[in-house]
């Protein structure tokens, strides 16, 4: 431990502006211009970048942290009276459709209007980030609605009117479950099938069968079987050196996303995270990583960015810091490779996931 | 007086309508700061949706919404109700969805759109020629070499993409969405079971690699394609890549190296195969790929733990010496 704290001192030349990079995450919470407006359906996933970006910062105490719990709970998908909608639950990316704004149930009737998988995988991670129990959550709601979204061959739609199908929507499934303890919203084992098929002839996992091995959906992957409990189950040993390997050649200085592509910043987490659920991210180099993600750090408004000297945005500004975390940057909270959270958060879920069971086991 | 156009026009096509604004109650988060213009589509694109509303104006103005905000996933969806309600013309939607595409060839909600109109018209005949245009402007779109997978699976059109791939390879051999491209075609018609196509797709490999020898995704298709089939044992490989050492030599031929000597190692644990392969990971962590020296040094460990001298037993022999080399590996 000492010996690995004096290394990081040693090449601590490029300083690491905390304070930018609270503020640039407070000004994500409030207000974006115009021209973010392709962010405008996805609100919920830019407010968990910000909100969990805080939690690694160990910085959430500069937000309304209720307020914040207020507008989570308004974009619920809740049940209709008569219950026809469950299918259509789960939670809404924002108030892009125009239901009016109302934090308890019973769900309002809309032709359009349905929960979205990565909206409810990053709402509820959200609630879990500022403290809140899930205690308004409608679980089996969200589970009717998940259910609907897997297709015959393992993979998940994002929405129930239909979208396109792939690894990123079973790694959003398998989140939810994970975090209600619920396995009951999916097919593992078509889920499982789905993403040994998506395994290309490199070792690394493309978004489906045939496609073009990526580190993102290589984490996808691994992070969906490590939260179903089912790594070894579903991949040999002999599979999982491989895809070890696959991972470990993406490191140049920092990390990118396939063969002969330019590094990129986020993937310092998605290729990072899963090298570390795979016990060999130790053997990477964590002072070319470290270099590399803080050269796309902007030293003006704070926020990283793919590259250097490139605008940042909210999921680079994250995933930046989660790629610092891995790597045991000083006063950085540790994050939980496979949920993407804070482990001080996945504290959080664990406790309440017990008190879960307990009252389960009290019911007459 | 375009102005007073604008607003005429509002009262006459839109008077019966009541905008629905946007409703985040007091503490909005991630507010998105919008122009009067922006907000106005969207509050009656809210109002139509709540209706349901199947009409020509509801249509026209998902091509005002899709402009604004290309990747609002409901304007799609409900484009595509009103396409279907009003028996829209769908070959003039496929100009319409050429065009946004060309514009925004990274956006998910744009392919997915084409997709159905592909469907719907059952007629693939644009699709090669289109991606392959848009492959022009960026050879590596994701979405576009999963789009164009799915027209060849859908409607098999394999007969001329192993061409375009060879074609795509000359201009870039680096490109590794071509390579994955060429597995995809050749494992779904020919496969590579057959001796003379592997040794084939072999030789290409090795044909390209002299070009260019540091191109990790040749490397990677030919181990690829020889992993599952003995790496070791396919004639011949062994000596040519020992060739190319001394004059195109890269981290991933090392690599390939190491990986054959494991392979060689699983079906005959001889304890000079072991000493070279871990030799070339010593090589590879101390001077040709210093920044995975770590993982190459932990390769060398697990190669000597798992067909070492001591690998043979778990407990030194009754007599205190040690289980001689060579000898095959407990499982």
């Amino acid at each position: 431990m000492a010996e690995e704290e004096s290394q990081l001192e040693e090449f601590e030349q490029i300083d690491f502006l905390r304070d930018r990079h609270v503020r640039f995450f407070q000004r994500t919470l409030q207000v974006l211009p115009e021209r973010y407006a392709s962010l405008e359906t996805t609100r919920l996933t830019v407010m968990f970048f910000a909100v969990s970006g805080l939690d690694v910062l160990d910085a959430l105490d500069v937000i309304d942290r209720n307020n914040m719990i207020e507008w989570i709970y308004s974009l619920q998908v809740l049940p209709t009276e008569d219950q026809s909608n469950l299918s259509r639950c789960g939670f809404r990316g924002s108030s892009h459709i125009g239901i009016p704004y109302s934090v308890k149930g019973p769900g309002v009737l809309h032709p359009y209007d349905s929960g979205h998988v990565a909206m409810t995988y990053t709402g509820l991670t959200s609630l879990l980030i500022l403290g809140d129990d899930l205690s308004r959550v409608n679980k089996q709601a969200c589970l009717a609605g998940l259910k609907a979204l897997q297709l015959e061959d393992g993979s998940f739609c994002a929405v129930p009117e239909g979208s396109e199908n792939d690894i990123r929507f079973i790694y959003c499934a398998a989140c939810i479950c994970y975090m209600l303890d619920d396995w009951s919203g999916m097919d593992i084992q078509k889920a499982i099938e789905y993403i040994r098929g998506s395994m290309s002839y490199d070792n690394g996992f493309g978004q489906g069968a045939g496609l073009e091995s990526h580190g993102g959906w290589t984490f996808c992957a691994i992070a969906s079987l490590c939260l179903m409990g089912r790594l070894e189950e579903a991949l040999s040993q002999r599979e999982l050196d491989r895809i070890r390997r696959w991972c470990i050649m993406r490191q140049q200085s920092g990390f990118h996303g396939r063969p002969n592509k330019p590094v990129d910043t986020c993937y310092s987490f998605w290729v990072g995270a899963t090298l570390e659920l795979l016990d060999v991210f130790q053997y990477t180099n964590y002072e070319k990583n470290r270099n590399y993600i803080l050269s796309t750090q902007d030293r003006l408004v704070g926020g990283f960015a793919k590259w250097p000297d490139s605008h940042p945005d909210p999921l680079h500004a994250y995933l930046g810091l989660c790629g610092l975390s891995l790597i045991g940057e000083p006063n950085l909270r540790k994050v939980h490779p496979a949920l993407n959270i804070t482990q001080r958060a996945f504290q959080h879920l664990q406790q309440l996931q017990q008190t879960w069971r307990d009252n389960a086991g009290t019911c007459t | 007086k375009l102005f007073l156009i604008v607003i005429v026009d509002s009262l006459v096509h839109w008077a019966d309508l009541e905008p629905v604004p946007q409703d985040d109650g007091p503490n909005p988060v991630v507010k998105i700061a919008y122009s009067e213009k922006f907000s106005d589509v969207y509050d009656y694109f809210r109002a139509l949706l709540k209706k349901d509303e199947r009409s020509d104006r509801a249509f026209a103005l998902t091509a005002e919404a899709i402009e604004l905000n290309a990747a609002n996933y409901t304007v799609w969806h409900y484009r595509r109700v009103l396409l279907q309600a009003l028996q829209k013309d769908l070959r003039e939607e496929m100009r319409y969805i050429t065009d946004i595409i060309e514009e925004q060839p990274k956006n998910y909600q744009v392919w997915h759109h084409r997709r159905m109109v592909v469907e719907w018209l059952n007629d693939p005949s644009e699709e090669l020629e289109f991606i392959a245009d848009i492959l022009s402007q960026d050879a590596k779109n994701y979405h576009a070499w999963q789009h164009r997978q799915w027209v060849i699976q859908e409607y098999k059109l394999w007969d001329n993409e192993l061409e375009f791939v060879e074609k795509l390879l000359e201009e870039d051999v680096r490109n590794n969405s071509v390579w994955n491209q060429r597995h995809f075609v050749i494992s779904h018609t020919t496969g590579y079971s057959s001796p003379a196509i592997l040794d084939r797709e072999v030789q290409y490999c090795l044909n390209q690699i002299r070009k260019a020898p540091h191109n990790e995704s040749a490397w990677n298709y030919l181990k690829g394609i020889l992993q599952d089939r003995g790496m070791s044992s396919h004639p011949g490989l062994l000596e040519q890549v020992l060739e190319l050492k001394e004059t195109h030599c890269s981290p991933y031929l090392l690599a390939f190296l190491v990986d054959c000597y494991e392979d060689a190692l699983e079906n005959n644990n001889q304890k000079e195969t072991l000493n070279r392969a871990l030799e070339v990971c010593e090589y590879l962590a101390q001077e040709k790929d210093t920044i995975r020296k770590e993982y190459w040094l932990f390769l060398q460990r697990s190669l000597e733990s798992r067909f070492g001298p001591s690998a043979a037993s778990g407990e030194p022999l009754a007599d205190g010496t040690e289980p001689p080399a060579g000898q095959q590996e407990l499982s």
